[in-house]
């Protein structure tokens, strides 16, 4: 198995190069059993799922499909009752929690529906205390970075406020801008416009869009067609199996890297899709 | 436009030049300029705008959730703008149903449990009836099955539908809800939102807040609001 | 079938088991406190005087110097005014155990043990009464003389017999000072073995109970009544005593530990309310969100209120049912222990009703209020507001700490400080009300606390400050004045004497303005300006002069009995019989007896005793206490070979270790207390911070989201419990400082006359910062670790 140097310079562009022919995801037979007072509940029945560095995935599903549980095995939060998650380079699966959260403070950046923005700490505090955390950049960088992710979401100005004082939208551009302050490898987004009125959604999104074409690679989970749409590949769950894969379009920069992996249907997401999933 | 028989009755709900503000941060934050509105008996009304626009406001205003700045709310004849927050608290219980977007289950309460719960409030009927209520309401819902779990040990649709059936506890001739399909997918949600259609059938008025407006489309009556004003009110959908 | 909502109540207590167990817990330590406290209280003023009562003590104690026989005891017990009386020998000896030093011992000879009227002596261990040629000693004298039972003594006689003897068991005598303060221990023999001992047969100390004993004046009057009928009958009275009514040995100290168990147990009380209601009121912050959703579907204040008073007052009940029980262990072990330090034995600890009345107050009421002040701000806001978290309707003022702390202000940590501390110390001011509390919790638990370790170190100042007349280190009383110039010679003689001074002791009584006596008087008469005796440490006034003639220095003590002596006035004093004036020049320390001092010269005069020496001071070569020990052995054995008959040869370090030991009666309950606040102070920090972690799972999933490690999360607790612990000390110091001052003060007064002489102790600061640190850190980890121990899913499912 491919193995992700942990060797990695400030920009995600070039990183994501080297490993060109590597998966930044990749999941084999996962299973996952919940035991609970309601009775034994499997919300994934074997997921095989492979990334490509630089590849936007958003995964649809309605509640109870597994799309929340999926992505709490990519980003280690929950671990798999069987089956191997290997994530840029990394076997979660074989990993204690506690190895998993220093871990996923240096590889992934998560952006939930919620924000979850500490709320006693002012919007470039966030981003500095993951920074801390994530001991990537050395201490007197960290202060320039924070200032400058804030920039590019557009919140230079709000840099010093505390969340409260932020509108919901903003306070997702500050998360977004947390998510990246130790150049993650992989970009984890859980129904991040969910809790935003279209119009910001929409420009919630166009942030991820953007990202995307600098190369980053990000799975999202939405229960927005529309938005599901946008992706470069659409992963449809349903009762804890994937049941579909679209491929919506694949930019220029990607296609030498997917044009080899022959498990992509290289088919457009049907409009209907959503019919499909139900 | 307004051709509708239910017009000829008068108002169940009528608000006369609401104004709510707030003190925040910034400064003084007016949520509602002045909002002036009709509602009648067996109307599906739908609520939509962006983020923002004060439609979370208005039904707080209409449920007696919040208090108003001025105006008066007209509710049956009562007069909700007088109301103190108690005397808000037992008029509710008897006579306008909530549904909040996260549920807001007890969590230590069985299902059963909480949808008897406002009937302990009223003081409705004896136990034995509050009771079989509850669970003829979870029946019709169609979760009478896990009755007797936590909220934690179901799924957010059925959650959803467990607080519908609170909501109806009291039998209230208004239902109002904000926001009950955002924590849902749109399966499920399209599924709450027949719950509310069907309830809108058997006579009772429903008021739903919400930011999609695809769900206008099943409302018997579309008011759209931006920066505290009503914009529009359509008479798509039905 | 139950409604929905009593379910509520029921499922809350049951669902959430930790939070239910930290609440009882903390309830329950406060409640335990305060009923220890008072029960122990009650117990001691109640039980101690129930157990003295049972030896019928003497009202009165007269001395005689030659024996007296039954017809005396007769003729007074006939007496109008006196109930009954009874007498004794006492012979005042030197003792030693197997092969060790010589000590003192006062033996006493009673005619029947079976059947004493005064003073009752118990059987403890081993023989009672004593049997011929054998000796019984007090129990706790067996321990200071170091000896068992079974073991054989050496008794030197004042008519200089020895008499070798086996102790045959233990009494248990009451009516005397514990051995291990007084130091001199007590044995007991009977008549038989007295006339084998070569003295005479008969009395000398009479022991009176009068009719009136709780009136002081007419047991007074009755003791000099009968003084006069002995004097007329020719007997020498060289002392008579009278006790305060009912007043044990040691009463002095009993009634400094009753008044600081009064005020500690007050504090403690105000201790407990406020935990509760701190936990009280974290609790109600929880529900705050489900009392939203209850209004919204239709509940009444009431009907809430109703709801969580009856879980508070479950809570409540709960905690009293376990506190009461232990409260009753702990207000009797405490007693005990207190008791077998005054030598006394509790029979029937009965614990006061009042204590229990105390106990369901705080238990019930308190958190019954405490719920109640929340629910009326609750009232005042709509359901929209309650189920807001962070406000959103309506924002909070921006208050000056929040300014303080917020991003503009805290620049310069903006780029230097690790952003962890930054969330601890923010997190420490986010619920200010919280804050408040736990701070007036811990505050005050540390005042108390380092109250404590004032008044114990003010205790030894004390102390220091009376022995602070003595400069010499052997103190070597006579049996009669020798002359001074031989006795001063033969000291001198001794290896490792350095310097010797000499001083007599008189005992005298003052004659009040209305003709009436005083309680006796030592007098003392050190060289003034010359010498080893230095000045006691002087209140008021000043000390003695060497060109004073008849000048005196009044102790404080003195003042307590006599308070309407003032600098500046002329009193008179009795000494020898005779009466003499004297000028009151200054007050000094004194401790335990009344004393007076005036200047030797003068004193010789008046009583025809110039060029005689009662007692001899010696200062050694080496301040070494094994060394001073020597000395002292071997002045006794010098003294002996050429003829000098010594009374007792004290070292000034037994004598303060007396000092402190009857402190340390003082001291130990004191370090009980400390203890006790500690742990209430301690609980009550580790339930806020466990609710603060509580309250904050979700950001706990937020930290470990972005990267944090068990020990990343678990330091954000850490520090802010440090910071409000850090916070809480430094109040605690300030704090400490007006109320260690009046319960010094309050303490000194009961023993001393005085306040004692007041020292902040830095040590108990220091102490309990390092206690408050590691209390915080540790009440903050450990709910922190819990937390973080969740997986981030389960946290995140918080929102």
């Amino acid at each position: 198995m491919f193995r992700v140097n942990a060797k990695r310079n400030g920009n995600h562009n070039k990183q994501n190069n080297d490993h060109i022919n590597g998966y930044v995801v990749q999941l084999h037979q996962v299973f996952k059993t919940y035991e609970s007072a309601a009775g034994r509940f499997t919300a994934l029945k074997g997921i095989d799922l492979c990334i490509h560095p630089g590849e936007f995935v958003s995964i649809i599903g309605k509640s109870g499909s597994g799309k929340s549980t999926l992505i709490n095995m990519i980003t280690g939060i929950d671990r798999p009752t069987s089956g191997e998650v290997w994530v840029a380079g990394t076997a979660l699966h074989t990993l204690s929690e506690e190895q998993i959260a220093i871990w996923r403070g240096r590889s992934i950046g998560i952006i939930f529906q919620f924000f979850q923005l500490l709320p006693t700490l002012t919007a470039i505090e966030n981003l500095l205390l993951a920074m801390d955390y994530g001991q990537h950049y050395p201490m007197r960088e960290r202060p320039e970075r924070a200032l400058q992710l804030l920039q590019q979401m557009g919140m230079a100005e709000y840099a010093h406020h505390l969340p409260k004082a932020l509108s919901g939208g903003q306070q997702q551009r500050v998360a977004i801008a947390r998510a990246l302050a130790n150049s993650p490898l992989l970009l984890v987004a859980d129904e991040p416009t969910g809790n935003l009125d279209w119009k910001t959604a929409n420009q919630v999104f166009s942030l991820f869009e953007a990202l995307a074409k600098e190369g980053m690679t990000i799975v999202m989970v939405t229960h927005d067609n529309d938005l599901a749409r946008r992706a470069f590949r659409t992963v449809a769950l349903a009762d804890g199996r994937i049941v579909g894969e679209y491929t919506n379009h694949t930019p220029q920069h990607l296609c030498k890297n997917i044009g080899n992996a022959t498990h992509v249907p290289n088919v457009a997401i049907p409009p209907s899709a959503s019919e499909a999933v139900r | 436009m307004k051709t509708n028989h239910l017009q000829l009755q008068s108002p169940l709900i009528r608000l006369r030049q609401v104004v709510k503000k707030y003190n925040g941060i910034a400064g003084e934050v007016t949520a509602l300029k002045g909002i002036n509105l009709e509602l009648h008996s067996g109307e599906f009304i739908v609520i939509t705008g962006k983020s923002g626009a004060g439609k979370t406001t208005l039904i707080n205003m209409i449920t007696g959730l919040d208090r108003l700045t001025s105006g008066e709310i007209w509710v049956e004849d009562v007069p909700v703008h007088q109301l103190n927050p108690e005397q808000a608290a037992r008029w509710r219980g008897r006579h306008i149903g909530v549904v909040f977007q996260s549920f807001e289950l007890l969590p230590t309460l069985t299902l059963v449990q909480n949808v008897m719960l406002p009937m302990d409030f009223a003081r409705q009927g004896t136990l034995k009836e509050r009771r079989e209520r509850a669970m003829f309401l979870l029946e019709q819902m169609g979760i009478a099955e896990h009755a007797h779990k936590p909220p934690s040990a179901i799924s957010g649709g059925q959650q959803q539908r467990v607080a519908i059936a609170r909501a109806m506890a009291n039998d209230p001739p208004i239902l109002a809800a904000d926001e009950p399909t955002g924590s849902l997918d749109s399966v499920t949600a399209d599924s709450v939102l027949q719950v509310f259609e069907h309830l809108a059938a058997n006579g009772k008025t429903v008021i739903v807040v919400t930011h999609d407006e695809d769900t206008a489309r099943i409302a018997s009556r579309h008011i759209v609001l931006a920066d505290g004003e009503m914009i529009r009110e359509a008479e798509d959908g039905k | 079938m139950m409604a929905a909502q009593w379910h509520k109540v029921i499922n809350d207590l049951l669902s959430n088991k930790t939070r239910t167990v930290l609440i009882i817990l903390s309830i329950m330590v406060g409640l335990f406190a305060v009923g220890t406290i008072a029960s122990a209280r009650y117990i001691l003023s109640v039980e101690m005087a129930k157990a003295f009562a049972q030896i019928n003590p003497s009202s009165g104690v007269i001395r005689t110097v030659q024996p007296f026989d039954s017809d005396f005891i007769q003729s007074v017990r006939s007496m109008p005014g006196v109930e009954e009386v009874d007498a004794r020998r006492m012979i005042s000896a030197r003792i030693k155990v197997n092969d060790g030093d010589w000590t003192n011992i006062t033996i006493y000879a009673v005619d029947d043990y079976q059947n004493m009227r005064v003073n009752k002596i118990f059987p403890q261990e081993g023989a009672f009464p004593p049997p011929n040629k054998e000796i019984l000693i007090e129990r706790v004298a067996l321990n200071v003389i170091h000896a068992r039972i079974g073991d054989t003594i050496t008794i030197k006689l004042p008519n200089e017999k020895l008499r070798t003897m086996r102790i045959a068991g233990t009494t248990h005598d009451m009516a005397q000072l514990p051995a291990q303060i007084d130091g001199t221990p007590y044995g007991y023999i009977s008549t038989e073995t007295l006339k084998w001992f070569g003295e005479e047969y008969g009395y000398n100390e009479l022991q009176v109970v009068a009719v009136k004993k709780e009136d002081k004046k007419a047991v007074q009057e009755l003791i000099n009544e009968i003084k006069d009928k002995a004097e007329r009958a020719g007997y020498v009275i060289p002392i008579s005593m009278t006790a305060e009514p009912g007043q044990l040995p040691l009463d002095d100290v009993l009634q400094a530990i009753l008044m600081l168990m009064g005020v500690l147990g007050m504090l403690a009380l105000f201790l407990s309310a406020f935990l509760i209601i701190n936990t009280i009121s974290a609790l109600l912050t929880q529900q705050k969100r489900q009392i939203g959703v209850m209004k919204a579907v239709g509940a009444t204040t009431v009907q809430i209120m109703r709801l969580y008073l009856t879980l508070v007052l479950f809570y409540g009940l709960v905690a009293l049912m376990l506190a009461i029980p232990l409260s009753i262990t702990g207000a009797r072990t405490l007693s005990a222990l207190m008791a077998s330090l005054f030598n006394f034995d509790l029979n029937q600890m009965y614990i006061p009703v009042s204590s229990y009345l105390i106990q369901i107050a705080v238990g019930l009421l308190v958190p019954l209020l405490a719920s109640i002040y929340p629910f009326l701000a609750n009232l005042r806001i709509s359901a929209a507001e309650a189920m807001s978290s962070y406000g959103a309707t309506v924002q909070p003022k921006r208050d000056i700490i929040e300014h303080l702390l917020s991003g503009s202000n805290l620049w310069f940590a903006r780029y230097t400080v690790r952003r962890s501390l930054l969330l601890s110390i923010r997190n420490t001011f986010r619920s200010k009300g919280r804050l408040l509390l736990t701070l007036f919790t811990l505050t005050l638990a540390g005042a108390i606390f380092i109250s404590v370790f004032t008044i114990r170190a003010s205790l030894m100042r004390t102390v220091d400050d009376l022995m602070a007349m003595w400069g010499f280190d052997v103190m070597i009383n006579l049996t009669r004045p020798y002359r001074t110039e031989r006795v001063t010679q033969e000291a001198w003689r001794v290896p490792g004497v350095e310097e010797v001074d000499s001083w007599s002791m008189f005992p005298a009584r003052r004659i009040r303005p209305d003709d009436s006596e005083s309680v006796p008087i030592y007098l003392f008469a050190p060289h003034i300006g010359k010498g080893l005796a230095a000045s006691p440490t002087i209140f008021q006034g000043r000390w003695l002069l060497p060109e004073d003639e008849n000048a005196v220095v009044v102790s404080s003590t003195l003042i307590k009995e006599e308070p309407d002596i003032k600098i500046g006035d002329k009193i008179v004093l009795k000494v020898n019989g005779k009466k003499h004036h004297f000028q009151v020049v200054g007050i000094s320390m004194g401790f335990s007896l009344p004393m007076a001092y005036t200047s030797n010269d003068y004193a010789l005069r008046i009583t025809n005793n110039v060029g005689y020496a009662e007692t001899v001071l010696v200062k050694t070569s080496n301040r070494h206490p094994q060394y001073i020990d020597a000395v002292g052995k071997a002045l006794e054995k010098h003294f002996e070979q050429v003829g000098i008959s010594i009374n007792a040869a004290t070292t000034m370090q037994e004598e303060r270790s007396e000092a402190e030991a009857m402190f340390g009666i003082i001291t130990s309950l004191l370090l009980f207390m400390a203890v006790l606040l500690a742990l209430v102070g301690g609980l009550g920090l580790m339930g806020t911070m466990s609710i603060n972690v509580l309250e904050r799972t979700r950001e706990i999933g937020i930290l470990r989201a972005i990267g944090a490690a068990n020990i990343g999360v678990a330091w954000v607790f850490i520090l802010e419990g440090i910071s409000i612990g850090g916070l809480s000390w430094i109040f605690s110091a300030l704090l400490a400082a007006p109320i260690s001052k009046a319960l010094s003060s309050a303490t000194g007064t009961a023993l001393i006359g005085q306040p004692l002489t007041f020292t902040y102790s830095m040590a108990g600061l220091w102490v309990w910062l390092l206690l408050i640190i590691t209390l915080s850190a540790l009440a903050s980890y450990l709910p922190a670790r819990g937390a973080s121990r969740l997986t981030v899913r389960e946290v995140l499912a918080y929102e």
